[in-house]
């Protein structure tokens, strides 16, 4: 009878602990729910393809325009301006970090890393607006509320997970991969750039992507920066809204087909995440069959 | 001579300059950490007032004091929903599934997927789900529940992480004494794994306060001490940003002055969640 | 050596942080100058102030809105401050209220933006502060707050906090209710509402008054669908919201057009200002 009762209390301590786990699945079920669910009477009455290639954002012209096409380029140029900064600082530091580091400064660097991580974005959009926008308005062209800024703002927001996640691959080549290139007369630059980063490019990549998808789902640094012009930036000195600025800047103010045109672009933002998110399985999963990282 | 000479080869020309790269990289990240720091420290410093830290907020001196205890109270609200789900599953994961367990797939799948979903669109949905379809409307509720739902992935993974790390020995000499597996989980893994998952709980503490895009149209921007879960406040990162928005001048003073309050905060997290993670490696090397 | 050098990049960074604004660019009244554009800065399109701007400047026939494509967009008056203060080639537009001595307000044909010359109408680019029940609505604590902010006591206040008062009507006698009173809308407003909240709450200890700033249609919005008491606007109620809630005026607030410190033009004229926002005349050299 007694050990009834405490099978009992197993079995339901696993159905419990499995009920928690199913959290996390209900979560996003329920976001993509609702996220798709909000954006649909957007897409019926605009017409999906209207609405992610019209370049005219007018909510409160009659008729109203709702088209995107604008903001998801201005995402992908400041996302791809984030990568041309980020990652090979990102990679490069991550290598110092493997390789070159000493183990009395280890600690501190990691710790630079992990708070460079930790700043809340709202500090990292103001430090831009108050030094970077105006330092590009005076030396380059423009106003300096542009993609370039919002692209150094946020190539500096990717840098710890860049530099985090190539780490950890870095270290994960096996050292005797750097010893026999050096035995076979290579430097150690050479051995660590032409042997361990090729080996570790899979975990690499998956730090870009998920560098990216912090960078394109990045909201309150880019606002303050970008200068949210609906427009087709032409240069990078030029304004740009990103898909996440649209939705912070109007969604208070947002009522009636508006609205349900900002939560459409929340869904077209969420989409792209998925996508990433795909992709990063694909690298994770090539990455295990080939032997390198877990 | 000659050899010297001969050193100076493509070879190490290319050698060298990759080494330097290695350094001007690490010198660049080094450098835009030190600057924003000492950027807003200085100017935080520069705006130090007592009255703008503890004094009442009013119109004439628009201090955090407020939204201090809101932090705190969000911080405790939302550890306390999304920890224990998030050891369970964390629990479940590595102590019980079975490696050919589907359930197992589709929960990674949703942990990743939560992971990367930005923190507007948790806003969104947040504003959606909790605040309209539940009727919770701008409240403390719906904004710790919306940034619970964002520390999932994190907490599940590092207590992951942590428990794994923890020895099969352990268990086994827990079963070996007769212990159940429920007894085993909570007297030995859980305590074993603990610093771990303190670090995590710290470093999500982190995100809490470091929030702003998912809070705003969840938790909302009222200037007020919250008297209920209901009520709407805002959190020091809020607070900052609705500072720079709408402050005029002296908004601006509040807005370094908290930047330097969160900065110091975040620091400190991450120094304790790095003591006492990097105490369990050293455990576990003895 | 290597942290002599990381010491030595780190202070250079640091030194160029807080020295290299300083640096002196081609400055907006020099040959230079004459020739760089104009960052025109606006708000987003459903704010209350940008409504209220663009419908006085025709910037809007009503039906398309023509403000200029390239202009910067910020979420805020307070922000398009702060973005004219630090750009030397800034036009902005902010509340009259909130103008500080870092920005420089242009005088419009002529016409001083202050309280005495929007009172008596002749600067003309002004906006109402409305505060709108819902029709019907039998909130006493919200009809008497509305009484307090028309009062004199409640206009005192209003113009102490720099904006510019209505005709007020008798005094206002506490009638000590308590309860708890939700207001939102217009985040213009904040200056002024947060005066008139820690002033009523002074004198009816038990009320209590919460308030959320998301925007002039949002708070109308918010009041409709019983989510909030009391709907804050600055703009004028439209004519379709007038049939579903009340408005009442408490404050008048002219909106200054607004550029940076070191920039010599001083006036303008309206027809000029319309033709910045449209994007007619880009270059500061075409402004003269």
């Amino acid at each position: 009878m007694a050990k009834d009762i405490k099978e009992i209390r197993e079995k339901g301590a696993e159905y419990f602990f499995l009920l928690c786990s199913l959290v996390s699945i209900g979560a996003v079920l329920l976001i993509c729910y609702f996220i798709f669910a909000g954006a649909y009477p957007a897409l019926r009455d605009i017409g999906a393809w209207a609405f992610l290639t019209g370049d005219l954002w007018k909510p409160t012209d009659h008729p109203p325009s709702f088209g995107i096409f604008n903001m998801i380029a201005g995402s992908i140029y400041v996302t791809a301006g984030a990568c041309i900064f980020g990652v090979p600082v990102g990679v490069f530091a991550a290598v110092y970090m493997a390789k070159y580091c000493p183990r009395k400064i280890y600690p501190v660097a990691s710790q630079l890393v992990s708070l460079l991580a930790g700043i809340p974005s709202i500090i990292y959009g103001f430090f831009g607006m108050m030094m970077i926008v105006p330092f590009i308005q005076e030396n380059f062209s423009g106003n300096g509320n542009s993609v370039l800024a919002a692209s150094i703002v946020l190539g500096v927001m990717i840098l710890p997970t860049v530099i985090k996640v190539s780490e950890v691959s870095i270290r994960a080549v096996p050292k005797s991969y750097f010893e026999g290139a050096l035995a076979l007369g290579a430097t150690k630059e050479q051995s660590i750039f032409f042997v361990g980063i090729p080996a570790a490019k899979s975990g690499i990549l998956a730090g870009v992507i998920l560098g990216i998808g912090r960078a394109i789902g990045e909201t309150m640094a880019v606002v303050m920066v970008a200068g949210n012009s609906n427009i087709l930036p032409e240069s990078i000195f030029k304004s740009v809204r990103t898909l996440t600025a649209n939705i912070v800047l109007e969604m208070g103010y947002a009522a009636g087909p508006h609205y349900d045109a900002i939560v459409a672009t929340g869904a077209v933002l969420f989409v792209f995440i998925l996508m990433l998110n795909i992709v990063l399985n694909i690298i994770n999963k090539g990455a295990q069959t080939s032997g390198g990282l877990s | 001579m000659i050899g010297q000479i001969k050193m100076f080869s493509m070879k190490n020309v290319a050698s060298v300059t990759l080494r330097s790269l290695v350094y001007v990289a690490m010198g660049l990240t080094a450098i835009s950490l030190l600057g924003i720091l000492s950027y807003i420290l200085f100017n935080g410093v520069k705006a130090f007032k007592w009255s703008l830290i503890f004094g009442k907020f009013s119109s004439a001196n628009p201090s955090m004091s407020f939204s201090i205890v809101t932090t705190c109270v969000m911080i405790l609200l939302t550890l306390l929903i999304a920890v224990p789900i998030s050891i369970f599953c964390a629990v479940y994961l590595t102590e019980y599934a079975k490696r050919k367990n589907i359930f197992v797939n589709w929960i990674r799948l949703a942990t990743e997927t939560l992971a990367g979903i930005p923190s507007i669109v948790f806003g969104l949905f947040g504003a959606i789900f909790f605040g309209t379809v539940m009727g919770f409307g701008y409240s403390i509720l719906t904004g710790c529940l919306t940034v619970a739902i964002m520390l999932l992935p994190v907490i599940i993974r590092q207590t992951e992480e942590a428990v794994k790390s923890v020895p099969d020995m352990y268990r086994e000499g827990s079963y070996g004494l007769g212990a159940s597996k429920l007894r085993t989980v909570f007297r030995i893994v859980l305590p074993s794994a603990m610093p771990g998952i303190l670090s995590a709980v710290i470093l999500s503490m982190g995100r809490i306060i470091g929030e702003t895009a998912a809070l705003i149209f969840t938790l909302g921007t009222v200037a007020q001490l919250p008297g209920g879960l209901l009520d709407s406040s805002r959190t020091l990162a809020v607070h900052m940003y609705i500072s720079t928005r709408d402050g005029g001048a002296a908004g601006r003073e509040v807005a370094f002055l908290t930047g330097a309050v969160l900065i110091v905060v975040i620091l400190c997290m991450n120094i304790g969640a790095s003591y006492i993670g990097g105490k369990v490696g050293k455990d576990f090397e003895n | 050596m290597k942290k002599v050098l990381l010491a030595v990049l780190g202070a250079g960074l640091i030194l160029g942080a807080f020295t290299g604004c300083g640096k002196k660019g081609d400055d907006v009244n020099g040959e230079g100058g004459k020739q760089r554009e104009i960052t025109v800065i606006s708000r987003e399109e459903s704010s209350g102030t940008r409504g209220a701007f663009d419908e006085l400047m025709k910037i809007t026939d009503g039906k398309t809105n023509m403000l200029f494509r390239e202009a910067v967009i910020v979420s805020s008056t307070d922000e398009a401050a702060s973005k004219v203060e630090v750009d030397k080639f800034a036009i902005g537009y902010t509340s009259l209220g909130s103008v500080t001595s870092k920005v420089k307000a242009l005088t419009i044909d002529g016409v001083v933006p202050n309280e005495e010359n929007v009172k008596n109408g002749s600067y003309k680019i002004a906006r109402p502060f409305v505060l709108a029940v819902k029709i019907g609505s039998g909130n006493q604590l919200a009809k008497d707050f509305l009484k307090f902010v028309s009062s004199q006591s409640g206009q005192a206040v209003v113009s102490k906090a720099g904006y510019i008062t209505v005709d007020a009507a008798a005094d206002y006698t506490p009638a000590k209710l308590s309860g708890k009173l939700t207001l939102s809308g217009s985040t213009s407003v904040e200056k002024v509402i947060q005066k008139l909240k820690e002033e009523y709450e002074g004198l009816n200890p038990g009320a209590k008054l919460e308030i959320n700033y998301n925007g002039s249609s949002a708070g109308i919005k918010d009041c409709l669908a019983d989510k909030s008491d009391v709907a804050m606007s600055s703009r004028e109620l439209k004519a379709e919201e007038k049939d579903q809630i009340t408005g009442t005026t408490f404050a008048l607030d002219g909106i200054a057009v607004i550029v940076n410190q070191s920039n010599e033009v001083s006036n303008m004229t309206e027809d000029l200002v319309t033709k910045i926002f449209k994007g007619e005349a880009r270059f500061w050299n075409d402004v003269q």
